[in-house]
């Protein structure tokens, strides 16, 4: 096996600049690995950017010894350090160079002792650690180059494989040790830009730079699998998802094909692959039986393994519940309609009970939203006068203290949740949000259910009718007229936004018809149109 | 010899003020792709923001390397024995790092300290700003230090954001990360609390965002000093100056621009606020 006893100072130039062109490689790899939130972006580049500062600065040397080069290598880091990563690796040379102070040129054992200074000087040079990064990364290596010569073996290929393994082991680690890598299923940045610099290094000495040209770095995976992302919470309806069911089909003049367009309507997620004598057979379905009965029609079954896909969904909720992370206080709203449901979950609303107008939810429903919500401390918004007095009922079913601001419209709920305060007490932002209702009007048009004689108006029927906070106050034949009578009631001198809510039964165009008609009307006015999906309300309007 | 206050360009601490109090502000670099800029020094707050949206290339940010702080140090260790640097948020940037890593490699003999604001923008501005009042008054560094720890308890720094997108593609969201995501059109209103990015509440229009920020400072009884600092809205921000001249002496106000660096995660139409509360005697 190849062997180098020593390398001079030209030759450790040589060597990172190598490793540099190795790392550059992979530069936006290495960027891809960034978790977020970390400050400071680009690890990959930023390295590069360092490494290449070190390479221009040892050229700047002429002096060809060991401990000049490594000096001149530290110096150019460190003026030329960028981002953290950057940073840590002008410390890890410059431990380097003190390790190799004095030397003209330096063994297996030299580089091992150097490096171990290198990683002392890491450690020395953050204010606070953090393991599962870089730096556990290069006391890894470090330790491991260490043990290398410590059994015997001073050759300089020998300790950097040692260290090369090393520190590939330790960067799959790094989401052991960081929950933030674990989360987002990738590995340390920063410690895969050092293991990519290392084993450039390490093929330099083996004397592969050429083939080098035509590779790649590789990029380590974790060895933790990735986790899956987690879908938001409030699932109105369960999907049924039926039985995952697979198996092994063994027999004679099998036909994938075949199988797979007489499975195709039995399911979802239908896999067929394989040949004549042996099939593998994957498929989502509500009736596992008739998929097995026409199997062994076919063949023999191996393998063969059915799951309850319903109860690894519930589990996989649970486990959900359990990861949610604790709110210190939990806001529920009681929506209607898809859209409405959509808009509240994503203004930060811990839980969603569906009911409204017509499908008021009972306090049982309330209370079970309280008893999931992983607080103690619940605000409710009923958004609907006839859901008020159910909710504040809850109070006296549970424990946990419940606030119910009593929000009687859609616009109300949504500007008293704006309104939440995340620096505030629960009591203060119950009082905040009680008194946000009232930054805002709310105009609803639906259907008359019945002919009557109200306010004053005679309303026929299925005719459009428009209320103003709950006052019913216009009603005629054509919908947008309605709505246009009451804004024509109200001062809209300070109004800013109107959002405009339309409902399961009313078409988008319609909706940005009226949208247009509004600004035109009133120009001033930013008028947004969402789609709410609530059932009977053609529109419900905010206007603040 | 008087103690020489630095620290970086996320102060937002203007060249006037900087000349004025002998302050020495270290620039962080802004990457437009290939092409780097230095905070303030070779890329004004105009150029940057016509950049930001007109540009496709997203804009990148990064640390000074140590050699640009030891640089420094090795200058004003020319002039003095004791050198005060604070930093903005260890949190939010490295800088403190590259700030700390340097003072070791000064040749002279030169007390440095260095601290970490956990704050940003005039938030970090206006403490450093007292404390180079303090030290041109003859404080030492020992006492300029402590002085630094309390005013970072008084200060009080929020802003408001015209779109979160910025901040969210910057990756430097933190714990408002909550506020993203909303299907109706709402302006954030964020702080800096324990060093990071934090939500305090959303608002649904600019006046309703206005009326917070002017909610907010004059909700204060002993106001030291009081900064309003804006990314494009240089109108909205006279109009707030205006509007608080009732609460405090205008000409009293520090006005300034918010740095390319933050910038880039502030994004246009940013508003940002910072009150220095008096010391309680």
């Amino acid at each position: 096996m190849k062997q180098v006893d020593s390398i001079n100072g030209q030759e450790l130039r040589e060597m990172l600049a190598t490793a540099t062109s190795w790392l550059e490689k992979s530069a936006s790899d290495v960027d891809a690995l960034n978790v977020f939130p970390v400050p400071d972006g680009d690890t990959g580049t930023n390295m590069l950017l360092t490494m290449r500062s070190s390479i221009e600065e040892s050229h700047r040397t002429g002096n060809s010894s060991a401990s000049t080069v490594a000096q001149a290598i530290a110096k150019g880091a460190l003026m030329g350090a960028r981002g953290n990563s950057g940073v840590i690796l002008s410390q890890i040379w410059r431990g380097l160079a003190q390790g190799l102070q004095d030397k003209e040129s330096f063994t297996g054992s030299d580089l091992a002792d150097a490096l171990q200074q290198g990683s002392t000087m890491a450690y020395k040079g953050i204010s606070n650690p953090v393991e599962g990064t870089i730096l556990t990364v290069i006391r890894e290596a470090s330790e491991a180059g260490q043990a290398q010569v410590a059994s015997g073996s001073n050759d300089l290929i020998s300790v950097m494989e040692a260290t090369v393994n090393a520190a590939n082991e330790s960067v799959a680690n790094t989401p052991t040790l960081l929950p933030v890598l674990r989360e987002a299923g990738v590995v340390d940045a920063g410690g895969q830009g050092l293991y990519t610099i290392l084993e450039g290094a390490l093929r330099y000495l083996r004397g592969e730079a050429e083939q080098m040209q035509f590779r790649k770095p590789q990029m380590i995976a974790s060895n933790i699998p990735q986790p899956v992302r987690l879908p938001q919470m409030a699932a109105i309806e369960e999907v049924p998802y039926g039985y995952c069911t697979e198996f092994l089909l063994k027999g004679e003049e099998l036909n994938p094909d075949r199988i797979r367009t007489r499975l195709r309507r039995k399911g979802e997620s239908l896999i067929v692959v394989g040949d004549e004598t042996t099939a593998r057979i994957h498929i989502h379905t509500l009736d596992p039986g008739s998929v097995i009965r026409y199997a062994s029609s076919l063949g023999t079954m191996h393998q063969v393994s059915i799951r309850n896909m319903d109860e690894q969904h519930q589990d996989f909720l649970e486990m959900q519940k359990e990861r949610a992370p604790a709110v210190d206080i939990a806001t529920i709203a009681v929506v209607s309609g898809d859209g409405l449901a959509d808009v509240f979950s994503s203004l930060g609303t811990t839980a969603i009970v569906p009911g409204g107008q017509t499908m008021n939810p009972s306090t049982k429903d309330l209370l079970q939203a309280v008893n999931v919500v992983a607080s103690d401390k619940v605000i409710i918004l009923p958004n609907n006068k006839n859901v008020v007095l159910t909710a504040e009922q809850v109070q006296s079913l549970t424990e946990k203290r419940i606030e119910v601001v009593p929000t009687k419209t859609i616009p109300q709920g949504v500007a008293a949740l704006l309104t939440f305060d995340y620096e505030a007490d629960f009591e203060t932002n119950a009082q905040l949000m009680k008194e946000a209702q009232s930054t805002v009007k709310t105009i609803e048009i639906t259907r008359a259910m019945r002919s009557t004689q109200l306010n004053g108006l005679k309303i026929k029927k299925k005719q459009a009718v428009g209320l103003l906070d709950g006052e019913l106050l216009a009603a005629g034949d054509d919908t947008i007229d309605v709505l246009n009578k009451i804004l024509a009631k109200l001062d809209l001198k300070k109004t800013e936004i109107i959002t405009i809510y339309y409902g399961a039964d009313t078409e988008l165009a319609e909706a940005e018809q009226v949208s247009a008609s509004i600004h035109e009307q009133y120009p001033q006015l930013q008028v947004e149109v969402v789609q709410g999906g609530q059932p009977h309300y053609n529109y419900i309007v905010s206007i603040e | 010899m008087a103690v020489k206050i630095v620290t970086d360009s996320l102060s937002d601490i203007t060249s006037d003020i900087a000349e004025g109090l002998g302050i020495t502000v270290v620039p962080l670099t802004v990457f437009f792709g290939k092409e780097s800029f230095l905070d303030r020094v070779t890329i004004t707050t105009d150029e940057f923001y016509y950049r930001l949206t007109h540009n496709a290339v997203w804009p990148t940010t990064t640390q000074p390397p140590p050699g640009d702080f030891l640089d420094v140090y090795n200058k004003l260790a020319e002039e003095t024995n004791e050198i005060l640097v604070v930093t903005l948020s260890t949190k939010l940037s490295g800088t403190y790092e590259s700030a700390l890593n340097a003072k070791g490699l000064v040749e002279k003999e030169c007390r440095i300290e260095v601290i970490d604001s956990l704050t940003v923008a005039m938030g970090l501005g206006l403490i450093v700003i007292a404390a180079a009042k303090a030290a041109q008054s003859g404080a030492k560094l020992d006492e300029l230090t402590a002085l630094v720890r309390r005013a970072m308890t008084r200060s009080n720094f929020i802003a408001y954001f015209d779109t979160l997108k910025y901040l969210a593609k910057g990756g430097r969201i933190g714990k408002a990360q909550g506020l993203l995501g909303s299907l109706l059109s709402v302006k954030p209103l964020l702080t800096v609390k324990d060093g990071e990015i934090a939500p305090l509440t959303r608002v649904r229009s600019l006046g309703a965002g206005m009326d917070y920020l002017y909610n907010f400072i004059t909700g204060f009884s002993n106001i030291e000093e009081l900064a309003v600092e804006h990314t494009t809205a240089p109108d909205e921000a006279d109009k707030l100056v205006e509007r608080l001249s009732s609460t405090f002496p205008k000409e009293r106000i520090y006005r300034s621009t918010v740095s390319p660096v933050l910038g880039v995660y502030g994004g246009p139409g940013a508003m940002a606020v910072t009150v220095l509360e008096s010391e309680s005697k």
